[in-house]
């Protein structure tokens, strides 16, 4: 055979040449990548992640397409970049709009343009411009722009005052949301976008704020624009932002910088290379190997955290982020209609431990379950807080409130009034490591002490959504506490998942089991309805907001809808090698895009 | 010349009998498992929109700004009863129109699909056809020398490999090659510094790229060409006319041709497989590289909820494997006389 190990032979020296290829192909690369870095000039080129979505280089450079090809902060702007503040939620750092002032109803909102704004082709950037955008946002819904007029919040006119000066009037049914929706307007080119509104567009807004058939008819024909306007593509981006995309493929997109920036002098990358991500595994890979210059909140195992640690120049930025993990009870089955039942689980839970076992970087153990992450919960209730009940790990309450509630001891296990069974099953979504970590740590706990407890993970998110809202589960795990705006805090409690929805400007409740309501609650506690107070905090005055919340507070702490279990920590990397000037732990800037450091003048070379 | 002509005639009829009898079969096939994945894609539970504002959610957006994002979304969803939705589905597949994508909202399924296809040939085919060249090759070896210290060698190595799962080896080709020995990028397909074109800079980033994807496929696919290799020569070994042959003194040369070729034509038929499959992608190793073919698409369809893209995916895998398997099995008539002749060699 010695034809064939000839043939293996050759075959042999094909695979090396095949790896002597890879190999020039990797010197080659990587003589090409400094070449192209250096066209950056000594700026250099930042690399990073958008945390808000994976890049799909087939999607239109268009930021009403929510898989765009934009990027918030670098190529696309809005008028003013929202603070992570603890209580208000109407704080903001300009953006577009240099400065802005609006009545204390929020009736009036007037926005005055950064002076020096231009597009990336050098047209100047125009209160035309923030028409155009409204009216494209008004094809969209939602928020401050929906043709729905009775709904709170609703713009009701947009005047220009002047080349840089535009007013926004809010409708007669007032909302403290409207200012912050405002200022998040994102800010097209009026002459790339404009053509998408039809002539007599806001003639027909006009006439959708009416009644009768005409209204309807003007409704139709302005939510009927929402598709065409998703789906235009520009064929080159045309930015105010501080970088202006040069181009994308799907592995990353590149942004080179806008010479036509209005603050063009604090932008010191010359271009911005934003690579994609299919998982968290990738941004671990990509923070071990010291690629990224600065990387949003992500869920990292304690064993990678301290490889990233390791990788030289890495550093964590850590401070608040409005979020918070708790197990929401399904009150529509029984026992957990028994409010006895849920404080009794709360008694069992030491939230320390689950936390520690979870999230020990991203979390901390909630101090108690008010509906409000703990950081705001301070801020909104001070000493009250610590009037509420801590629900701290005591088996003898649990006890008492398990026979409170007709449960019956039987051979050291719990069980149902009737004597039959219980059995606890606390359900999650796979793709959550740490909320199946937490879960498993809870109904051990819950084992420990006679409750037969097991956790049921559904294969993914959209999964799971579908049968909590279908109300299939008993308990299942939910975010929470989404801050600073307090309504949006008490919504994820007492909104839709708990039966209660705006409709049209109405609120309406839903029966259990019926449009989503999966959470059963009661209507009213105690001639309390926490659906309409929730409701009210939109509308409410500073002083009013902060009564309401001390009152949801401490009925959510009474009535334990959910067991707040940790609050997140917003856990934030960055690394120190090629840039510097990070925003410091904790500071209202950390959660927003790099581009917005950059435009805020923070971001500086290293060693410069 | 005129002998050859007439018999030639029927052969000619024959392969075209053949020919449309295959594509009769294979548009039915390709009929019924469009309406049946088209009825599964639609009882999949879960809500797209809702999961899609969850997610954000979940990314860090406010409920407002997820609100915005999402809101547009609720008018492309599909409409209709279901057979009202299949039978327009159907009419849209006649004119080759697989509809728009709901998590790229309004982009043309045909648009995504072509996208993703052309970073799954690369790594697939190039992963295929170095394991099939390798471990044919070394599968000869191992089958005419079986008793040898290098074949058991081979024949282990090939087992062994083919019981790794492909996550698992390519688990540990990206932690060898982008951690403990970082000499490749862990992920994309290539750099986006680089300007696309037929330019040294943007092909070696290219194959860089490429390289661990290729390695992956080739080391969890050539364990398979080995054995079946390997005991497809042990086999042909035992034939009559390979005694005849070595009975006429014929050189060893000759020899290996005659054994290679006759063991090769049953493997002819997974290679076909093979590629059809390719244009399945190779999912686990597109998702550990972050590689954007087919595989992936598919993946990102099924976690959104994408009806659209997801049915557009399944169609064209499909109708790769059916059209391959038609072309090898007319393909298996020239290279295979006794099919051609029916047994009559």
């Amino acid at each position: 055979m010695v034809l064939a190990i000839g043939t293996l032979e050759h075959f042999m020296k094909r695979l090396a040449a095949t790896a002597a290829l890879a190999a020039v192909a990797t010197a080659t690369a990587a003589c090409g990548t400094s070449e192209t870095a250096a066209s950056a000039g000594p700026g250099g080129v930042y690399t990073t992640i958008d945390g808000s979505k994976q890049i799909d280089a087939t999607a239109p450079i268009n930021p009403f397409n929510p898989q765009g090809s934009t990027f918030a902060g670098y190529d696309a702007m809005a008028l003013a970049w929202p603070k992570n503040d603890l209580m208000d939620p109407n704080l903001f750092y300009p953006g577009l709009a240099r400065s802005w002032t609006a009545t204390p109803d929020q009736g009036e909102v007037v926005v005055h343009l950064q002076p020096n704004a231009r597009w990336s082709d050098g047209r100047p950037v125009t209160s035309a411009d923030i028409r155009t955008s409204i009216g494209l946002a008004y094809t969209q819904g939602g928020s401050a722009y929906t043709v729905n007029a009775g709904a709170a919040g609703a713009a009701a006119d947009i005047k220009v005052v002047d080349a840089k000066t535009v007013k926004i009037v809010q409708g007669k049914n007032r909302s403290n949301a409207f200012l912050r929706n405002v200022l998040s307007t994102v800010v097209v080119p009026d002459h790339v976008f404009g053509p998408l509104l039809p002539a007599g567009f806001w003639a027909t807004l006009t006439a959708a704020r009416g009644t009768g058939p005409a209204a309807e008819k003007a409704k139709t024909e302005i939510t009927g624009l929402s598709q065409k306007v998703i789906t235009f593509s520009p064929p080159e981006d045309v930015s105010a932002g501080p970088f202006v995309l040069e181009r994308v493929n799907p592995g990353a997109a590149l942004l080179r910088k806008n010479a036509y920036f209005y603050d063009a002098a604090r932008i010191v990358p010359g271009k911005v290379k934003v690579l994609n991500y299919t998982g968290n595994e990738q941004i671990w890979n990509y923070l071990v190997s010291g690629k990224l210059d600065s990387a949003p909140f992500t869920a990292v195992p304690a064993a990678v955290m301290k490889k990233i640690k390791q990788t030289p120049g890495n550093a964590i930025r850590k401070g608040y982020s409005p979020v918070a993990a708790s197990m929401a009870f399904n009150q529509a089955r029984k026992p957990y209609d028994n409010v006895h039942v849920r404080r009794a689980l709360a008694y069992l839970i030491d939230r320390a431990q689950v936390t520690k076992i979870a999230s020990p970087e991203a979390g901390t153990p909630s101090v108690t379950t008010t509906g409000i992450h703990g950081s705001s919960a301070q801020a909104w209730l001070g000493a009250g807080l610590g009037a509420l009940d801590q629900y701290k790990v005591d088996p003898a309450k649990a006890d008492q409130e398990l026979r409170a509630a007709g449960m019956v001891k039987k051979g050291g296990q719990w069980a149902m009034p009737d004597g039959s069974p219980w059995k606890v099953q606390i359900h999650v979504p796979a793709s959550f490591s740490d909320w199946v970590a937490a879960a498993k740590s809870v109904t051990s706990q819950l084992n420990d002490h006679g409750i037969d407890s097991s956790v049921v993970t559904s294969a993914d998110y959209i999964l799971y959504l579908d049968e909590l809202a279908g109300g299939k589960f008993d308990i299942g795990f939910w975010l929470m506490a989404l801050g600073p705006s307090p309504y949006n805090i008490f919504q994820r409690v007492y909104g839709p998942a708990n039966g209660w929805s705006l409709l049209a400007g109405r609120l309406n409740h839903a029966a259990p089991g019926k449009d989503g309501n999966w959470m059963g609650g009661p209507e009213t506690v105690g001639g309390v309805n926490p659906g309409e107070l929730t409701n009210r905090l939109n509308l409410a005055t500073p002083e009013e907001q902060k009564r309401i919340v001390g009152t949801l507070a401490k009925l959510t702490n009474e009535q334990l809808p959910v067991i707040q279990i940790y609050d997140y920590v917003n856990t934030q990397f960055v690394n120190t090698t090629r840039y510097t000037g990070w925003p410091a732990a904790g500071s209202e800037a950390l959660r927003l895009p790099a581009g917005v450091w950059m435009q805020l003048g923070m971001i500086k070379k290293s060693g410069v | 010349m005129k002998p050859s002509t007439v018999r030639g005639r029927p052969r000619v009829n024959a392969v075209t009998r053949r020919l449309a009898g295959h594509l009769v079969r294979g548009l039915v096939m390709i009929w019924v498992v469009t309406t049946i994945s088209f009825v599964i894609i639609r009882n999949i539970p879960g809500n797209p929109v809702l999961g899609q504002y969850e997610t954000l959610i979940e990314r860090g957006m406010s409920p407002d700004q997820a609100e915005r994002a999402t809101a547009a979304l609720y008018g492309f969803l599909p409409t209709g009863s279901l057979w009202e939705q299949y039978t327009g589905y159907m009419k849209a597949l006649l004119h080759l129109d697989l509809g728009q994508s709901l998590s790229t909202p309004g982009t043309e399924v045909v648009t995504l699909i072509g996208s993703a296809a052309k970073w799954t040939i690369l790594p697939v085919l190039g992963g295929t056809l170095l394991s099939f060249v390798l471990g044919v090759t070394l599968g000869v070896y191992a089958g005419v020398k079986r008793s040898g210290k290098l074949g058991d060698l081979l024949s282990i190595s090939g087992s062994l490999l083919h019981g790794v799962p492909q996550y698992v080896i390519g688990l540990l080709v990206l932690a060898i090659f982008t951690t403990l020995w970082p000499i490749f990028p862990a992920g994309g397909p290539v750099d986006v510094e680089f300007v696309p074109g037929f330019n040294a800079g943007y092909l070696a980033s290219l194959i860089q790229h490429a390289t661990l994807p290729v390695l992956t496929y080739a080391l969890a696919s050539y364990g398979g060409w080995v054995l079946a290799m390997k005991s497809s020569v042990a086999t042909v070994l035992g034939d009559d006319f390979i005694l005849a042959a070595e009975l006429r003194g014929l050189s060893r040369g000759v020899l290996f041709r005659y054994i290679a070729r006759n063991a090769i034509l049953p493997l002819f038929t997974i290679l076909a497989l093979s590629l059809g499959m390719l244009f399945g992608g190779a999912i686990f190793i597109e998702r550990i590289f972050n590689y954007p073919g087919l595989g992936l698409l598919l993946v990102n369809s099924i976690g959104a909820r994408d009806y659209a893209l997801m049915g557009g995916t399944f169609l064209v895998t499909t109708m790769a494997i059916i059209v391959v398997n038609i072309a090898a099995d007319l393909l298996y008539a020239v290279i295979d006389p006794r099919v051609r002749t029916g047994g009559v060699a």
